[in-house]
């Protein structure tokens, strides 16, 4: 008896993932920084009603991509002055995910350099990091969320696993009177403002470049990451818009998921190799899919180019080696210090658009040596004490 | 002849299904029928044949080992830090196979002396392992494994094959010999079968559980070093799910859930029907979402067919008595 009870626990499992959430285990892991961008471009939006609605659906009214008022920072201290004044001794929160993850502790980093212009201002300024180790851990990212707000913080950036698992936290810290700041994805409807780079222009800026390489004719494929995330629609979406909007003699023959897994994408492109021997690009929703593609590649030894997103050092890397074609950059280190720039001038009372869609830039062999900072055209935020 | 053929009915059954669908696929695509796209199959049949062959073992036993995926992982993290830092590539395989055994056989000491439900046991080492990996690298991906290595694997034999075929189908083919030639395979149908009566007859029943994690967990040693062969990087967060493919090829395969059946040629053929499955979809340009859909109304109908052959033999035995 105790038998079949296990065995049918493990036929439901079975079911279970391969049915429905084949990667969900996998995405939590494999998926670093690709989950996380969606953003705000005014441009974007214009662009792509369609998706717009969409994504609008299934992320609860709230698109970043798709609002009309997004402000990139350059264009927010040109209409609120450059200066921005900090009460002395203020002290804010950032809850963040998977620590694990490149990308993440990338923007731990970049709240860390945010905390030393402030400081090298004179102003006596600190800033308390939480991150959960995995994507898995939803419940633990909602507790650092509350002890925050208990610890009295001015205001919280936050960066949840999923669109919902920190709603409640959320609201008990507005509650509270402490503004919440939506970095990156997953989305937060109900924050006060949302930072974070345009997944929609991921996927542009891709279509771009591959158009250009190949004179704008040829067969493509899309490697998708898991379809709940916001990031992997807004990409996808991004990059087939570009073609229909602009004509363009590309045609994408093919379009399949990979869960954001290394191997699965592999898998998938050599399958592809062997069935489109016309194939010329492939354009994979994250770079860890991008760097199975490049390994499918290379042992098919066809000339397919392949481009990620992400932008992780060991896209950078493969970049260099000529092997990975190109990818695109959201900075997650100049991301942090543009959320903790707009947090500060939230609270210095200034007006705000309610998505600032932070830089990202097309890596490519011409520019992967090239400095982030002097490709995204980036200066440090001015700083006073109040 | 007769005798094979009733032995390995359902072995024949999945592979006439599989080659159903190998029908299928080609008449919706005739591209689907080349010698390229078989290698293909055969290619991505590979890491799952493996964890399967394993999974297989633990299964027969009665029990279950989730912690496969995590298995493979780790020892990934760990043949990629020893190539790259120089080490001889043939003895970081064995150190890679050591790793399996070490993790195969801490699954094993929970299952029988701390008297562990295989299923949550294996649950808690698959996190504990995955920790393990994270803690190791500190979530970094270990890149750059020199090809000294990845060639042993990943090398073409002929006709566009690659070694990491060959070393699929020995571990079937051991895989096989344990099962139907020694007694050691006896013990662990024996096992599965009826645990008190093995016991009562002699069997040492913790050796042998102890034996079937260990293989189960080598097996999932020896994909990791697939893997690596064919990524040339290894990752912490690799192999996540990947227990639930190999479950699925062994049961698909006729291996029973509840312990004491279950051959290398059926999880052979459970994994070939996946890859057929998998590659299929993806040349008839099947929407990945319908995949998931699919993939799972496969396992289901290939289970229901199982328990019906059970049904009737029971039925059968029945009306004899």
């Amino acid at each position: 008896m105790k038998r079949k009870v296990v065995a049918l626990l493990v036929a439901a499992t079975m079911a279970m993932s391969l049915a429905a959430c084949g990667g969900s285990t996998g995405a939590a892991s494999s998926e670093p920084a690709q989950e996380t961008e969606e953003t705000a471009e005014g441009e974007a939006e214009a662009e792509a009603p369609a998706d717009d609605a969409e994504a609008t659906e299934a992320t609860g009214e709230f698109n970043p991509d798709s609002d009309p008022s997004a402000m990139t920072i350059e264009e927010v201290r040109e209409k609120n002055g450059a200066e921005v004044a900090v009460e002395n001794g203020i002290k804010l929160g950032a809850v963040q995910k998977s620590i694990s993850n490149e990308f993440w502790r990338t923007l731990q980093s970049g709240y860390e350099k945010a905390a030393e212009t402030v400081k090298a201002a004179g102003i006596e300024y600190e800033v308390t990091i939480d991150s959960t180790t995995d994507e898995g851990d939803e419940t633990g990212q909602q507790t650092m969320v509350q002890n925050q707000t208990n610890q009295g913080l001015a205001a919280i950036m936050a960066s949840p696993i999923s669109d919902s698992n920190l709603t409640q936290a959320v609201e008990e810290a507005q509650e509270a009177g402490i503004p919440v700041i939506n970095v990156n994805d997953g989305l937060i409807a109900i924050a006060d403002y949302y930072v974070g780079p345009n997944a929609y222009q991921n996927g542009q800026l891709a279509a771009e470049w591959i158009s250009n390489k190949l004179g704008d004719q040829g067969q493509v494929g899309i490697v998708i990451g898991m379809a709940k995330a916001f990031a992997a629609r807004e990409r996808t979406a991004g990059f087939e818009d570009w073609i229909t909007e602009n004509n363009s003699g590309l045609e994408v023959v093919a379009k399949q998921n990979a869960d954001w897994d290394r191997q699965k994408a592999k898998e998938l492109a050599s399958t592809w190799i062997t069935q489109y021997p016309d194939m010329k690009a492939i354009f994979c929703n994250n770079d860890d899919m991008a760097l199975g593609v490049v390994e499918a590649v290379e042992e098919a030894e066809a000339d397919i180019l392949v481009v990620g997103v992400d932008g992780i050092g060991e896209a950078y890397d493969s970049i260099r080696a000529g092997k990975l074609d190109a990818t695109v950059d959201s900075f997650p280190y100049y991301m942090a210090q543009v959320a903790t720039e707009c947090t500060l001038r939230v609270l210095a009372g200034q007006e705000m658009p309610h998505v600032v869609a932070t830089p990202q830039a097309l890596i490519d062999s011409e520019n992967v040596d090239k400095d982030a900072a002097e490709i995204i055209g980036w200066t440090d935020a001015a700083y006073v004490a109040k | 002849m007769r005798n094979v053929i009733d032995k390995y009915k359902r072995e024949l059954v999945v592979l006439l299904a599989t080659l159903g669908m190998a029908v299928f696929f080609t008449i919706l695509n005739p591209a689907f029928f080349t010698w390229r796209t078989f290698l293909t199959v055969l290619q991505q049949m590979v890491l799952n044949g493996i964890l399967a062959v394993g999974m297989m073992f633990a299964i027969i036993t009665g029990g279950i080992d989730l912690s496969i995926g995590c298995t493979f992982a780790i020892t990934g993290i760990g043949v990629a830090t020893l190539t790259v830092n120089g080490v001889n590539p043939f003895l970081a395989i064995l150190f890679g196979l050591a790793i399996g055994v070490v993790l195969g056989i801490f699954n094993g000491f929970l299952v029988t002396y701390l008297k562990l439900q295989p299923f949550i046991a294996t649950l808690g080492t698959m996190s504990l392992y995955r920790g393990i990996a994270y803690v190791w690298t500190g979530g970094q991906p270990v890149t750059n494994v020199p090809d000294t290595f990845r060639n042993i694997f990943n090398g073409k034999m002929f006709a566009g094959i690659r070694f990491y075929v060959l070393v699929m189908i020995i571990v079937f083919v051991i895989a096989h010999i344990i099962l139907s030639k020694t007694r050691t395979g006896d013990y662990l149908y024996a096992v599965g079968g009826n645990e008190e009566a093995a016991k009562l007859s002699g069997v040492n029943t913790r050796k042998v559980k102890f034996i079937a994690y260990t293989i189960c967990s080598v097996c999932a040693a020896v994909a990791g070093l697939v893997m690596l062969a064919s990524l040339g990087s290894a990752e912490s967060t690799a192999g996540a799910g990947y227990e639930t493919n190999a479950i699925a090829a062994a049961a698909i395969g006729g291996t029973r859930m509840a312990g004491g059946r279950g051959t290398a040629l059926g999880t052979f053929i459970g994994a070939l029907m996946l890859a057929v499955l998998k590659v299929g979809m993806v040349v008839i340009n099947v929407d990945s979402f319908w995949q998931y859909v699919v993939t799972g109304i496969i396992i289901i109908v290939a289970s229901y067919f199982e328990f019906i052959r059970q049904d009737i033999a029971a039925f059968m035995a029945r009306k004899k008595a």
